[in-house]
């Protein structure tokens, strides 16, 4: 991959840490300086089709990147009520195409430990 | 979601969140094209990235591809498919009152807005180089997205494209055009 600066390395986001609200934990920014792209989550306000195929094409598009040697994670939000359930329902997605859910950071907004975390990943076989 | 109302929402090309999406050679950072986000950022902007057409379809091991490639009924119903999840959530925000805006990739073959990429002469064996041309027009995606919106009676959602992959791209003035375009749109609500 001459002159391609990808990372190899993705983080399928919440909603809300991909849209803080005011002095919120901006994931995107840790995300950007610890070279992890990122795959958003839907608001979990969003009707229930909506998200349903939303969650069917983070989990296709996720397989290629496993399959690939990628380094994967999820990132969510700790206070988010409505987490648990739409975490569920991202397994249940991966689950029928043969994943399980990814290395989980559930995030209290602690800048530093998202970041440890991020860090902390192995690097990904893709990179090697 | 935040309990603020937004300025706007914009729905942004995937690779501009992650840039692992890309064809090979196409990537210009680790994972976050920040020019865009910053943007979207100063100005309170929510986020709302969309699916990546032909990384979905395609695979990450694809060659790179012109409009004409990529225009068949299996890979329309595709983008179309992801289209309609798109359009649900751009009608979601809508349906809040939010000025909703979808900014895409320009000179992409799925995602252009504006200009797309063209050759009719490109297949067979993959050694046709940058003989492509810039052409005006959406790509599959966009068409497709554009076709889901007007059957839901939703016609007036502004576009635009970020343009780094066109030659002689001006970090400096798509800043200040898309600041422009996010002002204006906010403008129309």
């Amino acid at each position: 991959m001459e002159g391609d600066k990808r990372g190899f390395r993705v983080a399928v986001c919440a909603d809300a840490l991909v849209n803080p609200g005011p002095g919120g934990l901006d994931a995107l920014a840790v995300c950007e300086r610890t070279g992890f792209g990122v795959m958003q989550l839907p608001a979990t306000w969003y009707p229930e089709d909506v998200a349903a195929g939303w969650l069917e094409q983070v989990a296709e598009q996720l397989d290629e990147y496993l399959r690939r040697g990628y380094a994967v994670v999820l990132l969510t939000d700790a206070a988010d009520a409505a987490g648990p359930a739409q975490r569920t329902a991202l397994a249940a997605a991966l689950a029928t195409i043969g994943h399980e859910l990814p290395p989980e950071h559930a995030s209290d907004g602690d800048e530093p430990a998202l970041e440890a975390f991020l860090r902390a990943q192995p690097v990904p076989s893709a990179a090697a | 979601m935040t309990e603020s109302t937004p300025p706007g929402v914009a729905f942004v090309a995937h690779c501009l969140l992650n840039q692992n999406s890309k064809t090979d050679g196409g990537a210009r950072c680790p994972g976050i094209y920040s020019p865009l986000v910053d943007v979207l950022r100063e100005r309170g902007w929510r986020i709302e990235q969309m699916p990546c057409p032909e990384h979905g379809f395609l695979g990450l091991h694809r060659f790179w591809l012109v409009k004409e490639q990529a225009d068949t009924l299996a890979f329309r119903r595709h983008c179309r498919r992801q289209a309609v999840v798109v359009a649900g959530a751009i009608a979601a925000h809508l349906e809040r009152g939010h000025e909703v805006v979808v900014i895409g990739l320009e000179g992409s073959p799925s995602m252009g807005m504006r200009i797309t990429s063209s050759n009719d002469e490109w297949g067979g064996r993959p050694d046709a180089g940058d003989s492509y041309r810039l052409v005006p027009g959406r790509g599959i995606f966009s068409e497709e997205l554009e076709a889901e919106l007007a059957e839901r009676g939703l016609t007036d959602v502004r576009t635009t494209g970020i343009e780094h992959q066109l030659p002689g791209h001006d970090p400096a003035v798509e800043r200040v055009q898309l600041g422009s375009f996010l002002e204006e749109s906010a403008r129309g609500r």
